[in-house]
């Protein structure tokens, strides 16, 4: 469902990503990990076709990137990491502005946002202004705008950020049926938690590059560890944890080594 | 005395007196702290009362007949008491103490009476400031229609005046009344601030027109229309009151008093039978929580939906149609261009107070370089402040999702800023300007406003071709400005070019300026065939 082949992109010197490959099957949920500023995020936006990769193939859904992005985007939907909306529309508005883009019609578009905002428990707010709502109520708003034309593949970034709890066990239910249902997620995090709850399969990309593509269990065994984070830890050789720890407690109690 | 008043309405008199000290003690708590600004405040307002009152009543030196000085009175007296009563009708819409007596056996009319009362008392206070002046003078009214009951005019006039403010009070209840069953309290009280707003701009603006029309020995065609509108039937109540039966407005008057003194029983019936019986179902519904939008959630089939093919363009179009409604800057621009049409536009009818001749040139085809010429210095500047500031937007950043979505061309998006601008603007500012051709020149208006609409359709539809960007895509910074101030620049040249032909044309030869018109008109015609073409040709090879 989702293919990528030797994938590159690079600010002037810096690679965000760095020659990454991987496959999905359609149905499956995919857990894209890694530390701040490891290209999880430059990854997502270059497969939505937010981004031009510097070099290196996607097709999504059967569909190339540089030949067929039109149909590849109609095919995905796509929850960013920050909830940058057109404040001045209402919730309705706003879901009314994504399904006319993604062609819905408009009886299906108003029938959608009415059974959306119940189910999401946004009713009440869905003739008020974004620029009132909460950030878990504008991380809703993405969602539902990012489920409205029943893509074929997902891309969530951090979608569960300040999300309650309610609202994070309905969505990762929702998820896992859509899945059974045949589409594709690729699940971008660094709550590790949630990641293994529901990601059967999980790659760990730091410095651009991938450097882990396993179910869970198989993580385990590649690491002796038994918890993600952990595994998480050793693979992004974030070693010395205890040292780190113990100069930050200097630095901020003002005490020196010799004391 | 009030509560066996409010006894007669149906109204519980123990719980109303009880309530309304109540109310009357916990008004008075509350603003103790601020006492010296809220008694300023209430000072202030009935100054201004008197100041408007010794206006009306200074018209008793000119030579106007009882009818035309009472309407004056009368229509001042309600207008102002239907303004300054706005704020508290939020007593009615959200009463604050409710929830602490909700659960007691109070009637929902009897709650009803007691904010009702809260409202007229404030009312009253006006209506005294407003109407004490003018009735006194009254009493001095020389004009064609006065007789010797005219010095009792104080007596009549002031209970009349007083009913007047009361039938407002009553309508705007009436109307709040209907309005709660349709949107939000919240809704409301924008409503309630816009009207605050905007109806003193449409008072300044009518005393603007009226007294040309009044000067000009016309008034009594004028005063014909104010028969309809309720201050004229009060004013017909005065005018009867004050005259004998052998004049020959008596009839006019008789009808005129039947139809206050019914829409006035009308006005009192509603608000007391048919809303005070549901007020306390509206008011259930603020003790729940959350909006009852909640249960309501419906989504209107929005109708311009159907008039376009692109779904795409359509998104757009509401997109940018919403934010030319809501965005501070995007607003900054239009209010701009729209104050500086109405001043001109203004000007234009009061021709006798500010003549712009040239505007007025017309020939014996009904051909005006001069209106043609004012539509173009006025359209380009209004469309190209919106078309200029639309590709900025203080939420640049969510650009992201039209990026996303699956357009073939991100130039289509800008046909759906087009068709806001040729909806919202264009065609309202020709509306508006074949309007004004029409009250000059007849239908042939349409000739003078021909020429003008093209150049502007023609700035709407080639300025977003130059467009590299989507809309509302770029961070609104100053500099960037710049450029827009340039295509601004030119775009004013090109159009002071394009009417200059027409002014030389018409200098050489009145045939010459027929033929220009005719080249203009029909190049414009040709010119958007043409356009049309070649954007549909690019379309079906795009596909």
């Amino acid at each position: 469902m989702i293919r990528v082949s030797h994938l590159t992109k690079e600010y002037g010197e810096k690679k965000a990503v760095d020659d990454i490959s991987f496959e999905t099957a359609k149905g499956e949920i995919v857990g894209y990990l890694g530390p701040n500023g490891a290209g999880k995020s430059t990854t997502l936006k270059m497969l939505v076709g937010l981004l031009q990769p510097t070099s290196g193939d996607i097709s999504v859904a059967g569909y190339s990137a540089e030949t067929e992005l039109l149909e590849l985007k109609q095919r995905v939907g796509y929850v960013p990491e920050e909830a940058q909306l057109y404040e001045h529309l209402t919730l309705v508005e706003h879901l009314q502005l994504i399904g006319r883009l993604y062609h819905l019609e408009e009886e299906l578009i108003a029938h959608k946002i009415v059974q959306l905002a119940k189910l999401f428990d946004m009713e009440a707010q869905a003739n008020q202004r974004i620029s009132s709502f909460s950030q878990g109520m504008r991380q809703k708003c993405l969602i539902m705008a990012a489920l409205l034309h029943n893509p074929d593949v997902l891309f969530l970034d951090e979608p569960f950020t300040n999300l309650d709890v309610t609202t994070v066990t309905f969505l990762k239910s929702l998820l896992q049926r859509l899945a059974e249902l045949g589409k594709t997620i690729l699940y971008c995090t660094h709550i590790l938690e949630v990641a293994e709850t529901l990601c059967p399969r999980i790659m760990i990309i730091n410095g651009g590059k991938i450097i882990a593509d396993a179910p869970v269990a198989e993580l385990r065994q590649q690491t002796n560890q038994t918890a993600l984070n952990e595994i998480f830890v050793q693979l992004t050789e974030t070693t010395g944890l205890d040292e780190k720890t113990d100069e930050a407690v200097r630095i901020v109690t003002g005490t020196t080594n010799d004391a | 005395m009030l509560e066996n008043v409010a006894a007669k309405f149906g109204a519980c008199p123990i719980q109303y007196k009880l309530l309304l000290q109540t109310e009357k003690t916990v008004e008075e708590r509350a603003l103790e702290g601020k006492q010296g600004t809220t008694k300023l405040s209430l000072a202030v307002t009935c100054a201004f009362c008197f100041l408007i009152s010794i206006f009306s009543a200074l018209l008793v030196f000119f030579d106007m007949g009882v009818f035309t000085y009472a309407l004056i009175g009368v229509t001042m007296s309600m207008f102002t008491v239907g303004m300054w009563t706005l704020p508290y009708f939020d007593l009615l819409l959200s009463p604050i103490n409710y929830p602490i007596i909700a659960h007691t056996p109070v009637s929902s009319r009897t709650y009803f009476l007691v904010k009702l009362t809260q409202i007229l008392k404030y009312a009253v206070l006006l209506l005294i400031c407003l109407n004490i002046f003018p009735s006194i003078c009254g009493a001095f009214i020389r004009g064609d229609d006065t007789t010797i009951l005219c010095y009792f005019f104080p007596i009549f006039y002031l209970p009349i005046a007083f009913i007047a403010g009361f039938f407002t009070i009553g309508l705007m209840t009436t109307f709040a009344g209907y309005l709660t069953k349709l949107y939000s309290v919240k809704r409301l009280r924008k409503i309630s601030k816009s009207a605050q707003f905007i109806l003193p701009i449409l008072l300044a603006a009518s005393f603007y027109l009226i007294p040309n029309d009044v000067i000009a020995d016309n008034y009594k065609s004028v005063l014909k229309w104010l028969y309809v509108l309720p201050n004229g039937w009060f004013a017909g109540a005065v005018s009867l009151a004050t005259s004998t039966i052998d004049r020959s407005e008596f009839t006019r008057d008789l009808i005129l008093t039947g139809v206050a003194t019914f829409s006035t029983l009308l006005m009192v019936l509603i608000p007391l039978r048919s809303i005070a019986k549901t007020y306390s179902k509206y008011l259930s519904f603020l003790m729940e929580s959350g909006s009852r939008q909640k249960h309501k959630l419906r989504i209107r089939q929005p109708l311009l939906a159907r008039f376009f093919k692109s779904r795409e363009v359509y998104a757009v179009f509401s997109l940018s149609a919403a934010y030319m409604r809501r965005d501070r800057q995007i607003l900054n621009q239009l209010a701009s261009g729209a104050v500086v049409n109405f001043i001109i536009i203004g000007m234009f009818f009061a021709r006798k107070i500010y003549p712009i001749e040239f505007i007025e040139y017309h020939y014996a085809i009904g051909l005006s370089p001069g209106l043609t010429g004012l539509f173009v210095f006025l359209g380009v500047p209004t469309v190209m402040g919106f078309l200029s500031s639309v590709g900025y937007s203080e939420h640049w950043k969510a650009s992201w999702m039209l990026s996303l979505a699956p357009l073939r061309k991100s130039h289509d998006l800008w046909r759906g800023v087009e068709a806001v601008t040729f909806i919202y603007i264009v065609f309202p500012c020709t509306l508006l300007f074949f309007i004004v051709a029409t009250v000059f020149w007849g239908v042939t208006g349409i000739f003078f406003i021909l020429p003008g609409l093209i150049v502007v359709l023609f700035f709407v539809i080639t300025y977003p071709k130059s467009e590299s960007g989507i809309p509302l895509s770029q961070e609104p910074v100053e500099i960037d400005r710049s450029a827009g101030c340039l295509a601004y620049g030119i775009s004013m040249i090109a159009a002071g070019v394009l009417v200059g032909v027409q002014f030389l044309a018409r200098f050489i030869h009145v045939w010459v300026y027929i033929g220009v018109y005719c080249v203009i008109v029909a190049g414009g015609v040709i010119g958007f065939v043409k356009l049309h073409k070649k954007e549909s040709m690019k379309e079906t090879s795009d596909a």
